[in-house]
């Protein structure tokens, strides 16, 4: 069983370590330089990977320390598309900028390759890029321009893929496409998402995973996005209760995430709890196959817990290896 | 007789650079809680003047006691612990408080009460009692300690009843219970609604809900439901997207609605002919002797400069609208 976590991560420290919101307010009483202000988000990008290392995470991000929220980078890579005002985002109490689309889009690149470009440079943990899926980017966003549904979707997912083409030589290990409206939201055409998401996987040079969370309806999605061209699906088990029983009962063609570790909730989890919930699914699916990692970015906990749920992580990683399994010791 | 219509703010403002330096000393415990207090007052006086000169109608007190509207209760009952800050969006972070224990008053009631009868007795307008609704308090809280959240909510309820019920026996005419987190659940609604209930029963005040956000499309008209006497929307930020939404039920005889026609959380300063646009489009929904015009949400995350600069737009656009439609 490998372990992973899903994408942003606090910006501050717990204890004493590089704050990105000190920075940033420094930085904007001028108190500090440009220089400064990027060396403290490197620092604290490089900490989120150091923890990876510590853990002995399988994949990681880069704790998305850079982005203001999951739209951010990509709307600054996009030409037409602007960050409007805050909403709330799904059921948390944290706000994004909605990307306001103003005219055709067109793919301008640079700002999340070059982002990704420094992270891998600081690590030594394979590391993915977290991109918003399609869905989630119509879902979240206002059309001025297009009033025409499907020709939008259709351009998302091109620049969609033209910025993960862009990435392809930064050294990125895999590409994780975020589809939380798809888990949130109750009513999608279950096979036009098929089309699409096959549409924007294909061909490219990549691992490339899906992560569906914060919503009860991520079951209905494992066995029509199984074969969609993702080698991984990332499921959030805590909010969907149907997705253990799912994975249990029977293997699937893809390799599997179970987000059992809650994201959103200071309560630590027990290590045997986990296991326990884990063992059939590592029977059925083959424990090779098989990811553990939090329900969501861990950005939403304050950082000590945050810190603590990768702890959890990691000893329940070590906790499933030597378990006595299948007869014996392993 | 014309009709009038009205302004009014939603809550906080920006804290004058007198008092965040006040507020740094007495964490360095340099200056005393009296000391601080009295920073306090001096910058609530200053939030007054400001509201009285651009000629609001219904004052806010500026909330510059208060760090955050929800760690503000928590800090002050029993029952919460303060976790390390959480980021809420740009770099805005909040102590996110954890529910440890039962949650109850820590002394008397009628915290708020204080620095309401203190602002009040600066104006002859009135100015709003100010309370974050229990929803609120539990969506925006850790919950380490009750089974589930219902349980929790409704605790709270009776607390902020009981913090209501103080603010209307010191004299409070308008009290603002706000509960900007109601519409992150559509499912939950009838929660909330049930425990807006509990806080405004028997309630002797002209009661306020201010709303922000959050998916209106799925909350509304159930929304309507919400038992006090205002709803206060947002509508700026979403390019006034809003009032589409407001238009699908003829508004209700019995319910004010307070619209916000400036972004709070935007740098850049609206013109007073698309506020103006704003208000026009709002009274095709809602008489004129029923709408209030305000800001989107709490003015405190801009400086003291833009935060006046938004409320003299708002202002000179009520103005030239109330002229032109032959209002008060």
């Amino acid at each position: 069983m490998r372990i992973t976590t899903l994408g942003s991560y606090p910006k501050i420290p717990a204890d004493n370590g590089p704050s990105v919101r000190t920075a940033i307010q420094r930085f904007e009483r001028r108190s500090i330089g440009l220089t400064q202000l990027e060396q403290t988000i490197r620092d604290r990008t490089h900490h989120v990977i150091q923890l990876a290392e510590t853990h002995r995470l399988d994949v990681t991000s880069d704790g998305m320390i850079r982005w203001n929220d999951m739209f951010d980078g990509v709307v600054r890579d996009v030409d037409n598309v602007q960050s409007a005002g805050l909403l709330r985002f799904l059921d948390n109490n944290f706000y994004y900028r909605h990307p306001l689309v103003r005219g055709r889009l067109s793919f301008q690149g640079g700002v999340v390759r070059w982002w990704l470009t420094q992270a891998v440079a600081l690590s030594t943990v394979p590391l993915k890029a977290v991109l918003p899926g399609p869905f989630t980017f119509l879902q979240l966003s206002q059309d001025d321009s297009y009033h025409n549904r499907q020709a939008l979707l259709d351009d998302v997912v091109e620049v969609l893929r033209l910025e993960a083409n862009s990435l392809l030589d930064t050294g990125i290990q895999e590409i994780q496409w975020d589809e939380p409206a798809l888990a949130y939201y109750p009513e999608w055409n279950i096979r036009e998402v098929k089309e699409t998401l096959t549409t924007l996987t294909k061909n490219l040079s990549v691992t490339q995973s899906l992560a569906l969370y914060w919503g009860s309806g991520i079951h209905r999605w494992i066995e029509p996005l199984a074969t969609s061209g993702f080698s991984r699906l990332y499921l959030d088990a805590v909010s969907d209760t149907e997705v253990v029983p799912r994975l249990r009962a029977e293997p699937l063609p893809v390799e599997v995430g179970l987000g059992l570790i809650d994201a959103r909730q200071v309560k630590k989890e027990s290590v045997s709890e986990l296991v326990k919930q884990l063992e059939p699914i590592l029977r059925v699916q083959g424990e090779s196959r098989v990811w553990l990692h939090p329900n969501g970015g861990l950005e939403l906990l304050p950082p000590d817990h945050a810190e603590g749920k990768v702890h959890v992580l990691s000893q329940v990683r070590d906790a499933v290896v030597t378990a006595p399994r299948n007869g014996g010791l392993r | 007789m014309a009709e009038t219509l009205k302004t009014t703010s939603v809550g906080s403002f920006p804290k004058p650079p007198s008092l965040v330096k006040a507020r740094q000393r007495f964490r360095r415990q340099e200056i005393s809680l009296q000391d601080l207090r009295v920073a306090e007052q001096e910058a609530t006086k200053e939030v007054i003047r400001l509201q009285e000169t651009l000629g609001i109608d219904v004052l806010v007190h500026g909330e510059m006691e208060r760090g955050d509207m929800v760690a503000y209760f928590a800090e002050n009952w029993q029952g919460f612990t303060e976790s390390l800050p959480v980021r809420s969006y740009g770099n805005r972070y909040y102590h996110k408080p954890v529910v440890t224990d039962r949650v109850n008053y820590q002394g008397p009631t009628g915290l708020t009460v204080e620095s309401w009868r203190a602002a009040q007795a600066q104006t002859k307008k009135p100015i709003k009692g100010m309370l974050t609704g229990p929803y609120t308090i539990c969506d925006w809280s850790f919950n380490d300690f009750y089974p589930d959240r219902r349980s929790l909510i409704f605790d709270l309820a009776h607390l902020v009843h009981q913090e209501a019920m103080a603010l209307a026996a010191a004299g409070a005419e308008y009290i603002q219970i706000d509960e900007p987190a109601i519409s992150t659940r559509p499912q939950e609604l009838d929660l909330a609604i049930e425990a807006m209930e509990i806080v405004t029963r028997n309630l002797p005040a002209h009661t306020i809900s201010h709303i922000c956000y959050g998916d209106f499309d799925a909350i509304y008209p159930a929304l309507l439901d919400l038992p006090v006497k205002q709803l206060d929307l947002e509508a700026a930020n979403g390019q006034f997207q809003l009032l589409e939404i407001l238009r699908r039920v003829p508004w209700p005889k019995d319910k004010e609605l307070a619209i916000g026609v400036v972004d709070v959380h935007s740098h850049r300063l609206e013109s007073v002919d698309e506020v103006k646009a704003g208000i026009l489009r709002a009274l095709e929904i809602v008489p004129a002797d029923h709408l209030y015009i305000d800001p989107d949400c709490g003015l405190k995350t801009r400086t003291w400069e833009e935060a006046v600069q938004k409320l003299t737009v708002i202002q000179h656009a009520v103005d030239q609208v109330r002229k032109e439609e032959g209002l008060k």
